[in-house]
Order: C-alpha cells, then structure tokens, then sequence
C-alpha cells in the first residue's frame, strides 16, 4: 500500500537546533502521533511535512506526489491545524474564514460555521480576543471544512477542557473512519490521543527515536509489581523504570510473552501483579533507555 | 507487607488498600499486633493521597482488623480467624456464580467445574 505520505532523511537545520534525518511513512486511513517533550521538533516536523517550511535536505512526498511544482494542488488538500494560527489577528473569525476560504477549491461553509457554533466560538469577535483554545478550535473547524483528505495537527489539544478535548478527540477519530483519510497530530501529552491513535512516533532533541503500533507497544509492555525479593535478581534488571517502594515495587516490562512463565508461580503466590502500561510511562522508559 | 494499586481497578483506592491489608492478615504476611505503617508513611510509599489511607485504616479498625492507638499508631488486631474464612468465603462464592453463570453459556456445568477444582488439587 502506498503511504499518503512518506518523509526520507528529512533534516531541517536552524542555528540553535536541528531536526535530523527522520524518515516516515504515514499508512492511511490511521491515526499517526507523534509525541516527545518540549522543544523535541514536533513542531518543526509538522511543518516540514505540510511545506510550511522548506527543509535543508530530504524529501517529503504526499499523496504520491512532491511538493516541488505541485505545492497549491497538495496544499489544498492537507488541513494544517498551526499552534498559532497565521491570520489577520485584528480581524473577526468570519473574514479569517472568508479568506482562507478563498485559497481552497472546496470549501463548505454550513459545516464551518455549524463546528463554531458546536464549539461556542464566536463569529464576530476578533482572532485576537479569542483565548489559545478558541483559536485552536477556529484553526481545527476551517481544517475540517475544505474536504482535505489529510489533517495534519500541531498540539490540537493544548489549551482545551476536558471537554471540547473529547469532542476533537471524537472528530479526529471519525475523520479517518472510513478508511480513506489520514490524521497525523503531535502532543507533548499523552492525554486521551493514546486511545485513538493508532501509530505513535517518538521525538526527542530533533530525532525521531522510536516509530511504533500503539497496540503492538501496549500488548508487549507491562508494569509489573512485586513483593521485594519475588522475583529474581536478573529479571529485575531488565526492568525499565523501576520504581522502589517499601510497601511493593514496580516496573516496566518490554516483552511480557517472554516473562510470563517465570512471572506465573509469583502471580499464584499473589505477590506478583501485572498491569497494562501506560503510554506515557513507556514513552518515557523508551526515551530513557535511548 | 505487599500493596500494588492500579487505576484501571473498579474498586476505588482505599478498597484496594484495605483488601490487600485484610490478605495480608489473612494469609499471615501481618501477625496480630505487629504495627502497621503510619498513615503518612503508606501515603509516601505507594504515592496516594494520606487521606485515602485515613480512609482504609477506618474501616479496618471499624471492621475490627486493626486497632488505633492514639500517640502510638495502629496495629493488627487479635483476628478471628473463622470469621476471615467466611468472609473469604462470601468473596468466592460470588466469585464462582459469575464463572458458573459464564461457563453455562458454553454448556460448562457446575460438575464439569468440580471435577476441574479435583484436578488441579491432585497435581
């Protein structure tokens, strides 16, 4: 199957930082997420990929085709949610929408204003007046009203309640539903992406570090907790973020199917228990054991 | 004394602690009259709020597990041991018409099950 969009090498050098050479194969009809802390590249990569920057070196290719020549038809049919949206900021949502309108060849209006009503954004006020979750939420509802057939988000969720945070969540989840249109979305936050997305990518200091099937990820680690002294001394050094504690200590696993025999008399004894992992916490055991 | 909380659990926190304390008497991990970490201690050690603890501790020493002593901290109470069998035993039976009720929709019945409970003793 040919990827919707596929990034080779791709390097993007700025004084102060560099995104190196991450190479990565969006499949569609999926959820890709990409996450790592503060200042990893997220926001570099997503801009890279959606030509809102040239990158120094590599190649970026979406829908089979290269940016170079082709830039406005690809373009129209990506939609980019920026952290910031880039508007008239003095002007109200309704003239930021009628010109962004104007660089599409789709454009639905009905839905665009019926996604503001649902998200109680205001039509006349000024993009300036609205507060950081209001203007993601304007950026997301114009991305979702030119019929693209790839949405390409930067932090969608920060600044949202509990929520207008679902409701995107459940619009993000429903856009890619019938298998033709792809979502790619960076958090620094694990927080309720992990549930719909289903390829998770990690960034940290301007590398892609790990690339991997959320499923597949949370069916091999697991957190272990164990009565001090249940569990043999070379198991628990292949132990990742292992957490001491007097009244039972814990840690992550990154291949259960290979434990689980040795794991199975300190199960019976009940002084072994095991529990999913968190995304979060393998995340972060992952960018540690790098 | 073992105690692994998970969230995904149904049973709020302060249950899963006081459940685990109460294996920990049963099985004899904790001996009546050995003292019981203090509050703040078991707060600190399995990352929770102390309030939570407070919680388990009072319905333990309501439920006559463990005793409080003003100054000097809680202990394991003298237990009896029969009612913790029965209690156990409440627990099981609950336990078993769920697997009872499961296995009769896959034509599994009660004997089929008490011949399995036969093997699994003689091995």
């Amino acid at each position: 199957m040919t990827p919707v969009l596929e990034a080779k090498n791709l390097t993007k050098r700025y004084h102060d930082f560099t995104l190196k050479d991450v190479s990565v194969e969006i499949p569609a009809g999926s959820i890709t997420a990409f996450f790592g802390p503060t200042g990893a590249g997220k926001t570099t990569l997503m801009k890279l990929l959606t030509r809102q920057i040239p990158a120094t070196s590599g190649t970026v290719r979406v829908f089979g085709l290269a940016y170079d020549g082709r830039e406005r038809e690809i373009k129209s049919r990506i939609g980019y949610v920026p952290q910031e949206p880039v508007c008239y900021r003095d002007r109200s949502v309704e003239f930021n929408a009628r010109f962004a309108a104007s660089f599409y060849e789709r454009w639905d209006g009905g839905a665009f204003y019926r996604m503001l009503d649902e998200f109680r954004v205001s039509r006349e006020k000024a993009v300036k007046r609205l507060s950081r979750g209001q203007k993601t939420l304007f950026a997301i509802a114009l991305a979702f009203s030119h019929e693209a057939d790839l949405l390409v988000l930067d932090e969608p969720t920060a600044g949202l309640d509990a929520i207008l945070r679902r409701a995107v969540l459940e619009r993000l989840r429903k856009f890619v539903a019938d298998g033709e249109r792809t979502v790619i979305v960076s958090s620094h936050i694990t927080d309720g992406l992990e549930d719909i997305a289903e390829y998770v990518n990690f960034l940290s200091e301007g590398r892609l570090v790990f690339q991997a099937e959320k499923d597949e990820l949370l069916a091999r680690w697991k957190r272990i907790h164990y009565r001090d002294g249940a569990l043999p001394p070379d198991l628990v050094r292949q132990l990742a973020d292992v957490r001491l504690q007097p009244f039972g200590s814990s840690g992550l696993t990154r291949d259960f199917s290979a434990l689980r025999e040795r794991l199975a008399p300190g199960i019976a004894a009940g002084d072994v228990k095991v529990e999913n992992a968190r995304l979060d916490d393998i995340l972060i055991a992952m960018h540690q054991g790098e | 004394m073992f105690i692994a909380l998970s969230p995904s659990n149904p049973d709020p926190m302060y249950k899963q602690v006081t459940d685990q304390i109460k294996n920990a008497i049963a099985s004899g991990d904790l001996k009546p009259g050995e003292k019981l970490p203090s509050v703040r201690e078991l707060a600190e050690g399995l990352k929770i709020s102390a309030i939570t603890i407070k919680r388990a501790y009072l319905d333990l020493e309501n439920e006559g597990y463990i005793l409080t002593r003003a100054g000097l901290g809680s202990f394991v109470s003298e237990i009896d041991r029969e009612r913790l069998r029965q209690e156990k035993l409440a627990e099981y039976r609950a336990a078993l018409s769920g697997i009872l009720a499961t296995g009769a929709k896959f034509g599994i019945k009660a004997d089929d099950l008490v011949r399995v409970i036969r093997e699994i003793q003689e091995n």
